[in-house]
């Protein structure tokens, strides 16, 4: 076992594995989040729905978070391999036919970025300021309020849809390699994952930006 | 064939052995017929500088028809040169401007060392072949060709990846300088065989070890090994490796490594 | 010297031959094959299953290759396929049949008994390569694919589509590999053989420079396999890769072993034609587009018409008008000439050194899928280098030389006139005559060093009383002191001609005068002119520099120094041999443009020996007996 998570192979197992943690958690938070187009009261009743089930809580974020470190580290361990192989870099970038694709050149850079996105965004708003309201009689944490403090501030704003773009960039890619790392690529089938993890990273992305778009330019119906 | 006439500049990378740095030099390659194979132009700046007492660019090749992948260099960043499914050797000036400037560099990366100008050590991927790349039976031991079907299929797909010429773009071209390509293709080849089973596993393990104790780097799914391969080597013979890889690891038995030696 | 060319046939009716010689040879016992070693210099088809059967066996194998890496040897490019008697299409093959082609398609001057052998080994071939996973052209029910293949009217060639050389050669190489790793073939890559060490009269090691280094390195063995192919880049522009050479063999040959038959070249006639001053070297469109490509020259002398603007009527499909059995699968040397003729006559076109491979009736026939299928990377590969479509124009071709029959005398254990020294491959002279037939070389070269070298190199090892010698042995140290000096002289000969440009003046006067067709004065005219080159180049050639660095210049400069003095023995076997047979044509000796033999007089093989420097060779002569196969005029009309 050792020697398949020190071999090349083995860690790009667990980068997709770990990879795929996350991609099932993001789709299900975009969706979840969504309540928040729909009503600020609806967002913090789902919000409260989640954090009063507290062995699913933890559950979750002990995934989570084990994932992001297993991410993380092979990341490191696999880039600093990767420099390793080729010291001396080209003097002339290819181009045309033979170029690779934007996303896939730049996986650890977007990676690097989308940490730091996370980090800011649990800061922001897992441990950010704590208001309360009530829903239905039930006294709840009223994020929906943070969120509509946050997303009045453009700088605020225009951080989240680039670091979400990069995430889109980040699962167009990650998606795809996911099924070629794990040995699911088939040629039948290959243009259809192809396109897959496209439709799915434009989903991610674009139900994520929608947020805080809509919430920038719905503040006069804030709270 | 209609042959017109180009000239061209190049920036070559010489370097004189492989503890020496390099640098770029310029050279001007006149006259050169569109006919000619980039090869042969190279031939021609070499005369001319064998003429002027410089010492020749020194670059790998053999058959120049495409097979035998001795030759092999950068040609402004793109490995083999800009034309899809070729080698340098079948790359032909027809497809370069009069007054093109180029540049030439070798295929860098750590397991390939430049041994002089334009020519590197490739002998990284023998070491690879020798970890496992071949079906263990001895000369006389076979039966009857026919005695085992192969349905076309297979076999096709077998050939398809079987056709690696070795030459190294797959490694060059990489971002990761990773040989992944090579590996996985010799892999799908004799995986997809039914000879190939009895030794799938230990093949898999194996070739993958060697592969990343030559210092490759790790594939990244980018595609780029596969868009300048010369033989168009599909990269599904990656995810192929790297399931067996897997299936071999979980599956192993402790016995699995001891049948090495004789 | 007295030499006597004992080819040491065994006797008994030839079916039994091979059978009864194994039987009666000597073996070396399983727990001492490990004491001994045996050298094998050249690692294409025969020399990497040499290496691969012999590791098996229990030898020591030190292997050398003048490439990066084994799999590059020029066996790589073969591309038709590969013959076995295999029977598998029900069409009238058998081991005798296949025999009985290649002792007619070789014009009756190959050796029946070594023939023979081929074709029986030929079937075991196959199956070994399916064992070590060739992926063979198969067909739907799964079972192994066929084409028929010049001169020949049964299919019996395996194939892995245009690429049936190099799926080959990857096996053996792997095969190789695998015995590497099992530490029984020491592999020594960019190691060019340049000289052969004798001790006591026998092949002991040989004299190695390391390409990269520089370094004159001695190796030792009990034995000593030569498998380092042809010489067709005597004529410059050939077929050839850039480093095939005749270097090691030629070494040899200085050494003692007797040269055969060096005036049997082949010709193939289907090659993308020369264009341009640049080339460097001309690329082989394999023989297996006759199958379904028809080949022809416009009637009318000088047409410069399109092909697609000449009307059926005004085209001479003039194969199959001149040999309407064989057709377009006339053999090689056949086909060849044919074209020549065509072209000397005006009829050619393009440049009008071309004839036309058209595949318009096959494509319509079968539709375009299909051809694409059986010869799609040829296709490509013509465009690639044309510019041409070959789907919509038909191809244009010429012969190029392109394989070499003649090669070191070997008897029929594949030994030279030197005790342990062996020689396979295209390297040796032994199978194909004067004429190889389509698909024939990768079944020789196999045959070699799967079949025939593990048994016999086991008999000498067996019967010879070998001392222990080392490199230190006053033996290599000589010859390491010859190959430097050598060396050393090529680089202070500092004069203003690069070796390109000598070995072109050369090949230009072989392929004008000893190429497809010779006549008495062309030869001797190309003697002259060969002297003069080889003058020229001892006093003008420049090699840049550095002795000990890698310095391709002076590899060419070692190869072209040999292939000048190939090509003077070239022509002077061409000369002595008054007849015309196989890929030699003398235009004295012909009968309505056929080749015409002189059975009387040269039924045999002509091995020289050398002489010295500027000596002139011996001639022997090995007579040639057709015990089986029917002397007779070699027909295919």
């Amino acid at each position: 076992m050792i020697k398949f998570i020190s071999s090349s192979v083995g860690k790009k197992y667990l980068m997709g594995l770990s990879g795929l943690v996350w991609a099932g958690f993001i789709f299900v938070h975009m969706l979840g989040n969504m309540t928040i187009l729909i009503s600020p009261d609806l967002y913090n009743a789902y919000g409260h729905a989640i954090v009063s089930n507290k062995p699913l809580l933890f559950a979750t974020e002990a995934a989570l978070l084990g994932a992001l470190f297993v991410h993380v580290i092979c990341a490191v361990l696999l880039t600093k391999g990767n420099q390793e192989a080729r010291k001396s870099r080209y003097a002339a970038t290819p181009n045309g036919a033979k170029a690779p694709a934007f996303a896939s050149q730049w996986m650890a850079v977007h990676g690097s970025i989308i940490l730091i996105f996370i980090i800011s965004h649990l800061l922001t708003f897992k441990y950010g300021n704590y208001y309360e309201t009530t829903v239905n009689g039930v006294n709840m944490r009223d994020l929906a309020r943070l969120i509509y403090e946050n997303f009045q501030l453009p700088q605020v704003v225009g951080w989240y849809v680039i670091s979400l773009i990069l995430l889109g960039f980040h699962l167009t890619h990650g998606v795809r390699s996911i099924f070629q790392s794990f040995g699911l690529l088939h040629p039948a089938y290959q243009p259809v994952i192809q396109k897959l993890g496209v439709v799915y990273a434009v989903v991610v992305a674009g139900g994520f930006i929608s947020q805080p778009i809509f919430v920038f330019f719905a503040k006069s119906l804030g709270s | 064939m209609s042959e017109n006439k180009i000239n061209l500049t190049l920036k070559v990378w010489r370097q004189k052995g492989q503890k020496d740095d390099g640098q770029f030099k310029e050279y001007h390659a006149n006259d050169i017929s569109t006919d000619a194979s980039f090869l042969e132009m190279l031939d021609a700046v070499n005369e001319e500088l064998i003429s002027k007492g410089d010492d020749p660019i020194a670059f790998d090749h053999d058959c120049r028809e495409g097979i035998c992948g001795s030759c092999g260099f950068m040609i402004d960043g793109n490995a083999h040169g800009p034309q899809k499914s070729t080698t340098v050797c079948q790359l032909h000036m027809r497809h370069f401007k009069n007054g093109d400037s180029v540049t030439l560099e070798p295929w860098r990366a750590s397991s390939f060392p430049v041994i002089k100008d334009l020519m590197v050590d490739r002998t990284a991927f023998d070491r690879i072949i020798r970890s496992g790349g071949y079906i263990s039976v001895n000369t006389g031991n076979a039966q009857d060709g026919n005695a085992l079907p192969i349905p076309k299929q297979d076999a096709d797909e077998a050939f398809n990846a079987a056709t690696c010429i070795g030459c190294g773009a797959c490694v060059a071209s990489c971002k990761n300088a990773s040989a992944a390509l090579f590996t996985s293709a010799k892999i799908s080849h004799l995986g997809l065989l039914p000879q190939g089973q009895v030794e799938k596993d230990k093949r898999a393990l194996r070739m993958v070890e060697q592969m990343d104790a030559e210092g490759f780097g790790a594939c990244t799914s980018t595609g780029t090994c596969s868009a300048s391969c010369p033989k168009d080597i599909s990269l599904i013979n990656i995810a192929k490796m790297n399931k067996d890889f897997l299936k071999a690891s979980l599956t192993k038995k402790p016995e699995a490594h001891a049948g090495d030696g004789v | 010297m007295a030499i006597n060319l004992d080819s040491k046939i065994p006797s008994g009716p030839i079916e039994s031959k091979w059978k009864n010689h194994k039987f009666n040879m000597k073996l070396v016992n399983p727990a001492n094959k490990r004491k001994h070693s045996v050298i094998v210099v050249g690692t294409g088809l025969a020399g990497a299953s040499a290496a691969a059967s012999l590791g098996e066996l229990g030898y020591k194998v030190k292997a050398f290759c003048v490439h990066e890496s084994p799999r590059r040897a020029h066996s790589v490019a073969a591309q038709g396929g590969i013959n076995a008697a295999k029977n598998y299409q029900n069409d009238g093959d058998s081991v005798y049949r296949l025999f009985y082609d290649t002792v007619k398609g070789g014009d009756f001057r190959a050796r029946e008994a070594n023939v023979h052998r081929l074709a029986e080994v030929s079937t075991a071939i196959i199956d070994t390569c399916v064992a070590q996973g060739v992926p063979f052209a198969r067909e739907y029910g799964g079972l192994l694919s066929n084409r028929s293949f010049g001169g020949a009217q049964v299919s019996r060639t395996f194939y892995a589509r245009g690429q049936t050389g190099q799926q080959l050669l990857l096996g053996a190489y792997s095969a190789m590999m695998r015995q590497v790793d099992l530490g029984q073939v020491e592999l020594r890559t960019r190691r060019e053989m340049l000289d052969l060490v004798i001790v006591d009269g026998k092949a002991r090691g040989v004299s190695m420079r390391n390409l990269l280094t520089g370094e004159i390195e001695s190796y030792e063995a009990d034995a000593v396999v030569i498998a380092t192919g042809g010489y067709s880049n005597v004529f410059y522009l050939s077929t050839n890769a850039m480093a095939c050479a005749v270097t090691a063999a030629w070494k040899a040959h200085k050494k003692g072993a007797l040269f055969a038959n060096p005036c049997y070249t082949q010709i193939h006639p289907t090659c993308i034609p020369v264009h341009g001053e640049n080339q460097s070297k001309l690329t082989l469109m394999s023989e297996s587009l006759r199958n379904d490509g028809r080949v022809w020259v416009p009637k009318n002398k000088n047409d410069k018409r399109p092909p697609q603007d000449i009307p059926e009527g005004e085209r001479d499909y003039y194969l199959e008008r001149v040999y309407p059995s064989f057709g377009n699968l006339a053999p090689r040397d056949v086909a060849s000439r044919q074209a020549k003729f065509r072209c000397d006559e005006g009829f050619g076109v393009g440049e009008g050194h071309a004839v036309y491979l058209d595949f318009k009736d096959a494509i319509q026939r079968y539709g375009e899928d299909k051809i694409a299928e059986r010869y799609g990377n040829l296709f490509q590969m013509y465009d690639k280098i044309t510019g041409e479509n070959p789907y919509k124009m038909p191809m244009k071709i010429y012969p190029a030389p392109h394989y070499t029959m003649g090669g070191l005398w070997v008897d029929y254990n594949l030994m030279s006139t030197i005790p342990g020294l062996f020689v396979a491959g295209e390297a040796n002279f032994s199978d194909h005559g004067a004429n190889r037939l389509g698909a024939s070389a990768l079944m020789q070269g196999l045959a070699d060093g799967y079949f025939v070298l593990p048994y016999t190199i086991g008999d000498y090892i067996a019967n010879t009383k070998l001392e222990k010698v080392t490199t230190d042995n006053t033996a290599f140290k000589e010859t390491k002191n010859e190959v430097e000096t050598g060396i050393n002289k090529l680089m202070n000969i500092k004069g203003n001609r690069t070796v390109e440009s000598l070995h072109k003046e050369l090949g230009r006067v072989m392929w004008d005068k000893c190429g497809m067709s010779r006549t008495r004065e062309g030869l001797q005219e190309a003697a002259q002119k060969i002297a003069k080159i080889k003058q020229e180049f001892w006093n003008n050639v420049r090699i840049p520099g550095e002795v000990n660095y890698l310095n391709p210049e002076l590899e060419k400069a070692g190869r072209v120094a040999d292939f000048i003095e190939l090509g003077e023995l070239m022509c002077k076997d061409a000369l002595e041999r008054e007849e015309s047979c196989g890929g030699h044509f003398r235009e004295e000796h012909q009968e309505n443009g056929e080749a015409k033999r002189n059975d009387d007089k040269f039924c045999h093989v002509a091995a020289w020996e050398w002489n010295g420097d500027n000596k002139p060779q011996t001639r022997h002569v090995e007579e040639l007996k057709f015990e089986n196969v029917k002397l007779a005029t070699r027909s295919y009309k």
